[in-house]
């Protein structure tokens, strides 16, 4: 999100340039073509998903575009029972890990942040969490730990993708 | 004629870009609800409504030196609620980049300062980077249907370029292979620039537009130098 939001303002020429392919892009595509294949029957766990912010309010803000459908469609391919955290897409809570909080020393105000999310996901009953963004996956990652949560894997979306190709 | 927008004195105010809908921050009508949706309220004192307060009446400095602006996600669930419209999220940000650089708590300015000086947020010196990436790229090259898996430098004309988040290359260098994996299987055209390689933009956390540009800047540069067809967004 950082790099789209700087060249769009100081950069703008690069669009005519060069193409730009987000991480939903790119498995979409691949998917889609048949690039690559992948065997949905690999994973048997409830897997829920996590809407980051950056990839929805905050892009619906700057880019006039959330990505709430394209992730939501590449898990349709990976699991057969995967849930949605409640409330989700742009009114959801954030992990308490973004805006750089993972990087200051307020390590107890972040994971009571979090108790939201490890709520959602409580609810749930999901044996696993995905996202597809680095900050969330840090932060889940350690709230969970926090709240003894730990069997409780969370992995990124590319990583379920590659967890499940089919290779010959 | 001035037009007066509002009594007190703010810089955070005036620095702190609108958003795309036409909105100021003096039209707060203090109803509270960005703080309802905020999952950060009531911890350690904070409180939108509150920290749109201390900018209308000119608290510039309370701000600035309190630990608010850090403790806040900048998730924008205030700014998704609230009916006037105020770009909250964009206040809080205004006011990091307000705090002198040597009291940004944590690794925020720290690792900005290290991006500008080394390409990568971790300082990490550029043989380091080949020979971790190579280490792990071999050991991918090891899993059945993986053999002539190779890690593309600084490949000229290459389609897509792929920078990498410091935490994998620093910690978690097992989370490295996915997209590697998904690249070989599809015959991606693929390359990882040995120099300026850092993917994340810490220039955004810490309020540091000048940082933040220079580090896209580097991005750019790369696509040039190697004649890329496509970026992949780093996050």
């Amino acid at each position: 999100m950082a790099t789209r939001y700087g060249l769009q303002k100081w950069y703008p020429d690069f669009f005519d340039r060069f193409g730009a392919l987000t991480v939903f892009d790119l498995l979409m595509e691949y998917i889609k073509s048949g690039r690559i294949k992948l065997d949905k029957s690999k994973i048997t766990q409830r897997v829920a998903y996590h809407d980051p912010c950056n990839y929805g309010r905050k892009s619906e803000e700057l880019f006039g575009h959330g990505f709430y459908e394209e992730p939501r469609w590449i898990l349709d391919q990976c699991v057969s029972d995967w849930v949605d955290l409640y409330p989700s897409k742009g009114n959801q809570y954030c992990c308490g890990g973004g805006g750089g909080t993972l990087l200051t020393p307020y390590r107890e105000e972040r994971l009571y942040y979090g108790r939201r999310k490890i709520e959602q996901i409580k609810r749930t009953g999901a044996e696993m969490v995905v996202v597809p963004c680095h900050s969330c996956h840090g932060q889940i990652k350690a709230a969970l730990e926090d709240n003894g949560m730990s069997d409780i894997p969370v992995k990124y979306l590319w990583e379920i993708v590659a967890d499940i190709l089919i290779v010959d | 004629m001035d037009t007066i927008t509002s009594i007190n004195k703010s810089e955070i105010k005036e620095k702190a870009p609108l958003r795309p809908i036409k909105s100021l921050t003096d039209m707060c009508m203090a109803c509270g609800t960005c703080s309802a949706g905020c999952p950060l309220t009531g911890i350690e004192g904070f409180d939108p409504r509150k920290i749109v307060r201390m900018v209308l009446f000119g608290m510039d400095k309370e701000l600035i030196e309190s630990k608010l602006p850090w403790l806040c996600t900048m998730c924008g669930k205030c700014e998704y609620a609230c009916p006037m419209g105020i770009n909250i999220a964009n206040l809080i940000r205004t006011a990091r980049g307000m705090v002198e650089r040597e009291n940004v708590p944590g690794m925020i300015h720290k690792g900005v300062e290290l991006g500008l000086k080394t390409g990568n947020n971790i300082g990490l010196p550029k043989e380091d980077f080949i020979f971790i990436i190579e280490d792990v790229g071999e050991e991918l090259a090891g899993e059945p249907g993986f053999s002539d898996f190779k890690i593309p430098f600084d490949k000229k004309g290459a389609n897509l370029l792929h920078t990498l988040h410091n935490k994998l290359v620093n910690t978690q260098n097992e989370d490295l292979i996915h997209w590697w994996k998904i690249f070989h299987i599809a015959k991606e055209d693929w390359t990882i620039p040995s120099q300026n390689w850092e993917g994340v933009n810490w220039g955004l956390f810490s309020g540091d537009d000048e940082a933040m540009k220079c580090f896209v800047g580097r991005i750019v540069e790369n696509m040039e130098k190697l004649e890329i067809t496509n970026l992949m967004y780093p996050e």
